[in-house]
């Protein structure tokens, strides 16, 4: 039977605009039990379809039926929202209550399902989404992905046929996006529930039965997934990024390797074994430090050493505890050793809860160490006890142990890009916003050396300064809203930049744009540039160096090159490693040993020298 | 306030938290009713003694009880000054010009005092030993009747739970847009009043721009789970008395029957 059917449907948000068509004529048809994703540029009119499907919202024209009834009638909303579940972007918007059960208990209560029913149905639920140990739980200690699971169970409560996803994964790490998936493939597989997910990671499509490609309102692509994510050109017309793997497939083809489109690690690795010529263990270059050094060279223009200097900072013995005394007290920082040299790209690694974030907090002293506080006054050691080892942190020549230290000058060169920075913006115009950290950090400050520096970092950003800075940074889209944000922070040319997730939140295209924005940045702009994220692959693309984060402590500080070989400890850590470096593991247990760094352009070059073809390096 | 569940419930395993919240609220009452009945130390006595019983039962350390009572420590020095120095009794042990110290008054100072002190210490223990929300169902609970005339009990209680629920994590985000201005150098522990103020703006637009993205968002999700108003709504959680209640009920009607009697019985205060 059909789930759910579209036809010839339009829908516009500002009625009476003539091209405001949010969905311009879409007719689809999904199958019970099918599992459909829903892949689409930020407003090409997927959420528009989770919501009309719905009855959100009601289309201006065309048909829409679920499971037979017409959602264009309102005496079958009910039914219909019964029926199909939603799940939305954001875990913290969607519970109503503080515990757990009550929350999931919501829905069945507003379709009046008898009390002791109830119970059961939030039993079954929270077993579907593997949660039932925190039953009892306050949502807001959960983790990003347990929320979202927690959201799915209370959609399940209502036994719906359909379940929508609308970009549900979005805000999630790594970790929390595999746990909602492999709940939402359960869902489908076992239960035969309908999904239609809507996302903008291919690699999720790529699990569907079939995948529809919208743009600006209207569906362009649909059939196979692994097919419709091969189309290079078309994916391009719609603003979509090809998947890693293809790209990389299609960067050696293009060098002579005659490999077919792979789409995970494991086929990629099938099919360069097929290709790759057999070779004795390839013999190990005496040089091999050289093989690593393509990413730094050219790089060498601060000293060696991270010695807390401009740019670089040092850390040694850092500790901190959120809540000291409370029964909440919690040790986010445990001893923490890093050295960040000038001139890096600086790569900070680790779960929620490793402490990374308190770590790059204490950087621009928004959180202070003691004996940093004006409170703070020297304690006579006591005789016995023994002193813990002495704290060390610097940055970009400032001592953050001091209390001396001018900290305002602190912050205006140790710039800080929080998660979703596009969320702190305030003023009526976005020059106005720009310069709010320029006027706070310099007195005295001429109008026109303000709008000189704003005009700079807005062109840095790659937004046009005539044309936005009038505007109310509320109007912009999101991809600009960030930008205004960062421009915001490296308006007051910090040394150092640190930038908390950078690209959460943004499609696989939108990433790579922020990538790019950053390495303009690091180069005309910072001496240094530390990123805190999730992404291996962003990791092993963009930074020099890396730290690796784990309850409180730098467990490992290195290259990309040299962390992402050491497979064994970071997946000890239940941390991931990037796609490169999953195909070379593989191709290395099959006896071929490539080594290259471990971004996407060094593993394509090193694969067509093994393969004798390394003098084309257009690749 | 960070990670630390809003309000200042202290967790603990005692049979004062897990009293029905109801019993609890009612309890509460009686106790207020009785501290203002009391008009000796006798009846007051009976106040302190119950309380500190309850305080004992409720394995709630004596410092969180003395912390939640540090905020009304201004008042309750500046009321006992007030009638120590201005109270008139007659039988006088100190006096400079009109501010004298006398026997009634030093007398009456204490007993407000204690008095004052028993009120929010009892409240504490309170919000001490019940969850938010549970708070929020007794209170929905005892309400319930009101629905006869009308009086939207239910809508009113999700209220409360949804402000419950979006508390610590508007909470959080303050956190998070003072640090981010805080990082652009915004200020906001020095300067006069009009400069704090001001330097509020930027936290409280992005705060609000938020606010009602979350609420809207909210909405959708609220519709989408069939939200429809109170017509064929059921419950899940209902409360129940147990037998601890009974024994709680039973204490508040002895310590408001004992009050009272000590009020015929003994002579008044003064």
């Amino acid at each position: 039977m059909e789930a759910i059917s579209f036809e010839n449907v339009h829908f516009s948000y500002d009625e009476g605009e003539k091209d405001a068509f949010a969905l311009n004529g879409v007719s689809l048809s999904v199958q019970e039990g099918e599992f459909v994703a829903v892949l689409g540029h930020n407003g090409s009119g997927k959420s528009t379809l989770a919501r009309l499907t719905d009855g959100l919202l009601t289309p201006s024209s065309g048909r829409i039926t679920v499971l037979g009834m017409d959602a264009g009638d309102p005496k079958k909303l009910f039914d219909i929202r019964r029926n199909v579940g939603i799940v939305f972007q954001n875990p913290d918007n969607q519970t109503v209550a503080s515990i757990v059960e009550d929350d999931i208990a919501f829905g069945p209560e507003n379709i009046g399902v008898p009390r002791a029913e109830i119970g059961e149905r939030i039993d079954a639920a929270l077993a579907a989404v593997g949660m039932t140990a925190y039953r009892n739980a306050s949502p807001a200690r959960l983790s990003g992905g347990q929320k979202q699971r927690i959201a799915i169970a209370g959609v399940l409560a209502l036994r719906p046929k359909i379940m929508i996803l609308d970009e549900a994964t979005a805000m999630l790490d790594p970790r929390g996006r595999k746990e909602v998936i492999d709940v939402v493939l359960r869902l489908n597989k076992q239960d035969r529930i309908t999904v239609v997910l809507i996302t903008h990671f291919p690699e999720e499509a790529l699990l569907a039965d079939r995948a529809v490609v919208m743009n600006r309102g209207e569906i362009v692509m649909q059939g196979i997934p692994s097919d419709i994510l091969c189309r290079e050109e078309e994916l391009e017309t719609f603003n979509l990024a090809l998947p890693r793997p293809v790209a990389i497939c299609r960067a050696l083809r293009k060098g002579g390797l005659p490999v077919r489109d792979a789409l995970s690690p494991e086929q990629l690795a099938e099919e360069l074994f097929s290709v790759l010529p057999e070779k004795e263990a390839p013999s190990e270059s005496p040089d091999g430090e050289e093989k690593f050094s393509s990413r730094e060279s050219g790089r060498d223009d601060g000293p060696k050493e991270g010695d807390g200097g401009t740019g670089s900072v040092l850390c040694r013995n850092l500790t901190h505890t959120y809540n000291p005394g409370s029964p909440f007290a919690t040790q986010a920082l445990n001893g923490v050793n890093a050295e960040i040299r000038a001139g890096e790209f600086f790569g900070i690694i680790g779960h929620t809860g490793s402490g990374k974030s308190t770590f790059v907090q204490h950087l621009n002293a928004l959180i202070k160490v003691p004996t940093a506080e004006k409170k703070y006054k020297p304690k006579k050691p006591k005789k016995g006890t023994v002193l813990p080892p002495p704290v060390v942190l610097k940055a970009d020549g400032f001592d953050l142990t001091d209390k001396k230290t001018d900290f305002r000058k602190l912050r205006s060169k140790v710039g800080m890009v929080f998660q979703y920075p596009e969320y702190q913006l305030f003023a009526e115009t976005v020059a106005a916003d720009v310069a709010f950290g320029l006027k706070n950090f310099s007195d005295g400050i001429s109008e026109e050396e303000i709008n000189r520096s704003v005009k700079e970092a807005l062109e840095t950003v790659g937004l046009d300064y005539e044309a936005v800075k009038d505007r109310s940074p509320f109007e912009l889209s999101g991809g600009q809203k960030r930008r205004v944000a960062i421009a915001g922070v490296i308006v007051t040319k910090p040394e150092i930049l640190v930038l908390d997730e950078p690209a959460a939140g943004l499609d696989p295209l939108g990433k790579q744009e922020i990538m790019q924005l950053l390495h303009k940045i690091h180069k005309e702009w910072c001496k240094t540039v530390i990123i805190v994220s999730h992404d291996m692959d962003e990791i092993s693309e963009n930074c020099t160096r890396a730290a690796v984060f784990s309850d409180g402590k730098v467990v490992r500080e290195a290259s990309p090159a040299e962390l992402f070989l050491d497979y064994a400890t970071l997946s000890g850590l239940g941390l991931d490693i990037p796609f490169t470096a999953k195909v070379t593991e593989l191709l290395e247990q099959k006896g071929v040993k490539l080594r290259c760094d471990f971004t996407s352009a060094d593993f394509v070059r090193k694969t067509l020298e093994y393969a004798g073809l390394g003098g084309r390096e257009d690749a | 306030m960070r990670d630390v569940t809003f309000g200042q419930y202290y967790p603990a395993e005692s049979p004062v938290h897990r009293c029905d919240p109801r019993t609890k609220i009612l309890f509460f009452i009686v106790y207020i009713a009785a501290i203002f009945t009391a008009k000796n130390f006798y009846g007051l006595g009976a106040c302190a003694f119950v309380f500190l019983l309850v305080a004992a039962l409720s394995r709630v350390p004596f410092g969180s009880l003395l912390r939640s009572v540090r905020a009304i420590v201004f008042l309750l020095v500046f009321t006992a000054v007030l009638n120590l120095f201005f109270y008139s009794g007659e039988t006088v042990w100190w006096q400079w010009k009109f501010i004298k110290i006398t026997r009634e008054g030093t007398i009456y100072t204490v007993f407000l005092a204690v008095r004052l002190f028993l009120l929010v210490a009892g409240s504490a223990i309170l919000t001490l030993t019940t969850t938010p929300v549970s708070l929020t169902d007794g209170i929905e609970s005892l309400l319930y009747p009101l629905k006869l005339i009308r009086f939207p009990v239910h809508e009113l209680a999700l209220i409360m739970s949804i402000a419950l629920r979006f508390i610590p994590i508007l909470t959080d985000e303050t956190g998070r847009i003072m640090n981010a201005q805080k990082a652009r150098g915004a200020d906001f522990e020095t300067g006069g009043l009009v400069r704090r103020v001001k330097a509020v703006i930027p936290v409280l637009i992005p705060l609000l721009v938020s606010a009602f993205r979350r609420a809207d968002e909210l909405g959708d999700a609220m519709d989408a789970r069939c939200y429809s108003g109170s017509k064929v709504r059921t419950k899940y959680k209902k409360l129940r008395f147990a037998g601890r209640d009974f024994i709680a009920f039973l204490l508040g009607a002895a310590l408001l029957a004992g009050v009272i009697l000590f009020r015929v019985y003994f002579a008044n205060l003064l």
